[in-house]
């Protein structure tokens, strides 16, 4: 062990060194730092220079430069006529506020922690950024785009979890090299299978979109999915935020993204998760790809990855959700009026949805009571009017029996007559489904 | 601002290290607890330099554990609000820069960075001068002010301008 002979300092010098830097350096910057976002510019020059021309003349001791420096600065200082402002506190890091640097005790704003470790932001400066980012977005033709990954993008499963139909995935991992789809985490002991298309839908979607990671899972989950997604950090580089970045507990909101509301589209597969954003959002159908996602669902069938199949590439979601966001992308820069900052991405999204359904008048048959709001609120935004008396007009009757009076009177006018699950199928597809795969049979129970 | 200091410790070692290596023993666990910590006072300890003393140990009541009081030597890094740094940038962004200055993260808001200096997000997000002769970016040296500083467990964070004279990027003489 190799001890020092000569250091400098020695144990009872050291602190009397450190409190005298401490106070030497504490003086001459409490005065500085206020007064430098006070002062204007030419005052602020003067300042520095009579500091440079100090400092270059007494460079050995210490003590005077700095007394040297306060006593310009007081001089400087009683002649300006400059009020001091208060600093806005525009936002923390670490709790020193990153403008005037002073420590904050308060919580308020709200915490940036995906973009680094400390950042919190206030409103104000929130809001400033918003509006400088709507600029830049708006001039380069681009909105905001909200990717959920479970279900969503990719389906991940435990290991322990996989059932032994699906053991055999074990052999077919991919390396990220290989740009595959299937990979195996060890060190999280999960595996992950990416959806079909999704390489495709992000390059795609880059180009229309900033796009922003926001999942419930934890941070470290985050990032290595974000990794899987993107390796080259092209598309979410500081944009992937977990639930340890979201200010409510169980809930995702927007607040977290430097977006304004009226500009950004969220892709859930889970709508209870966007109680406020119901509006920006659309609905993804969910990707099971594992045994273990099937049955946390309740779906007793078999796994896509235990029949050895999966989602179909260039017409499974993903893809059709593509031509939706080309849509709504294209419809909000060409076809809007007005100031490009006064557009709103939702109202494109409902007029959308509600061409999806016009001109069917619908009647609901024997749905179970709690389950019909919902299904009629889905096909009046789908642009379907819903009548609860039969009419000519009618054109769908949606029923779960074929038995019922609408039913009959349904076949006997020759209108379709069609299971609730395709409108469910028109608001996950974006698109009318043709009648015929959702007829009811007239002998069955549940089609 | 580096220092070279004396402090003082009080070391408690398990009876299974005594024997002919016990002070090699101690001091190693002194190097592993105290190296990369921090305080408020001292700032960063970067490195134990040297053992100055080791008194005499007192066995604790109870347990076989003895406390050892272990005078020591190391360098330690405390940032001063006043300070001007030279450091690394690490990160930059819309609302500012981040930069590192050894174990010290700073950060630099764009409140702070000159008005002539404007954002370029892309590939490689930079702030430039309107007439591109300089360039802030990732893994650029600047030479900034330190004008806050707070200490918090394991690490320090800062805030810096480059508002002033003489602070901003370091010129490369290569390049100009």
């Amino acid at each position: 062990m190799s001890v020092v002979t000569d250091s400098p300092v020695h144990s009872s010098g050291s602190d009397d060194f450190i409190d005298y830097l401490n106070e030497a350096l504490d003086a001459s910057s409490p005065n500085s730092s206020s007064d430098e976002e006070a002062e204007n510019q030419d005052e602020f020059e003067d300042l520095s220079r009579n500091k440079r021309r100090k400092l270059e003349s007494t460079e050995e001791t210490e003590g005077s430069t700095s007394e040297g420096i306060v006593e310009q600065k007081l001089v400087v200082a009683e002649s300006s006529v400059v009020k001091v402002d208060g600093c806005t506190h525009p936002g923390t890091f670490g709790k020193l506020c990153i403008s005037c640097g002073e420590i904050l005790d308060g919580e308020s704003g709200v915490t940036f922690g995906y973009i680094h470790k400390g950042l919190r932001l206030h409103e104000e400066e929130i809001s400033r950024l918003r509006n400088t980012e709507m600029n830049t977005f708006l001039f380069s033709k681009k909105l905001f785009l909200v990717l959920d990954l479970d279900h969503t993008l990719l389906n991940t499963t435990i290991l322990g979890q996989l059932s032994s139909e699906e053991l055999h995935l074990l052999n077919e991992t991919d390396s990220l090299e290989a740009k595959g789809s299937l990979f195996k985490l060890e060190h999280m002991h999960m595996m992950t299978k990416l959806r079909p298309f999704v390489r495709t839908f992000l390059k795609e979607a880059s180009a229309m979109f900033e796009m922003y990671i926001y999942t419930m899972g934890d941070r470290p989950y985050a990032l290595e999915m974000a990794k899987l997604l993107d390796p080259q950090g092209e598309y979410f580089n500081a944009k992937v935020i977990s639930r340890d970045d979201g200010t409510q507990k169980h809930q995702k909101g927007l607040d977290v993204v430097l977006g304004r509301d009226s500009a950004v589209l969220i892709l859930d597969d889970t709508e209870h998760a966007w109680m406020k954003h119901k509006n920006n959002l659309i609905l993804m159908e969910r990707y099971h790809f594992f045994a273990s996602s099937c049955r946390q669902f309740g779906f007793n069938c078999k796994s896509l990855a235990e029949t050895k199949s999966d989602e179909n590439e260039t017409d499974g979601a993903l893809a059709k959700i593509l031509e939706v966001l080309k849509q709504v992308h294209c419809t909000f820069f060409e076809k809007l009026q007005g100031d490009l900052v006064d557009r709103d991405v939702r109202q494109v999204l409902s007029s959308v949805r509600g061409e999806i359904l016009s001109g069917c008048v619908i009647i609901f048959s024997r749905i179970n009571h709690l389950a019909l709001p919902t299904l009629k609120r889905i096909a009046e935004q789908l642009g379907a009017t819903c009548l609860t008396e039969l009419d000519p007009t009618v054109t769908h009757v949606v029923a779960t029996d074929a038995g019922t009076e609408k039913a009959r009177w349904a076949v006997k006018e020759k209108k379709c007559l069609v299971h609730p699950r395709w409108i469910e199928a028109a608001n996950y597809f974006w698109e009318k489904q043709p009648e015929e795969n959702f007829f009811i049979k007239k002998t069955t129970t549940q089609s | 601002m580096f220092f070279h200091i004396v402090l003082e410790r009080n070391m408690q070692l398990h009876p299974r290290y005594f024997g002919r290596n016990l002070r090699d023993n101690l001091v190693s666990k002194l190097m592993k607890d105290v190296e990369g910590t921090c305080s408020g006072r001292h700032g960063f300890v970067v490195a134990v330099t040297g053992i100055e003393n080791i008194g005499k140990g007192l066995i604790r009541d109870g347990t076989g554990f003895v406390t050892f009081p272990v005078k020591y030597q190391c360098v330690v890094f405390r940032p001063f609000k006043g300070e001007i740094l030279e450091a690394v940038v690490t990160m930059v962004n819309k609302m500012g820069f981040f930069a590192e200055a050894g174990p010290v993260q700073i950060f630099v808001s764009n409140h702070l960075i000159p008005d002539d200096m404007e954002f370029q997000s892309g590939d490689m997000p930079n702030y430039t001068t309107s007439d591109g002769s300089v360039k802030i970016q990732k893994d650029s040296e600047v030479r900034l002010k330190i004008i806050g500083t707070r200490v918090d467990a394991t690490e320090i964070f800062c805030i810096g301008t480059i508002k002033d004279d003489f602070l901003g990027v370091i010129n490369d003489p290569t390049t100009v």
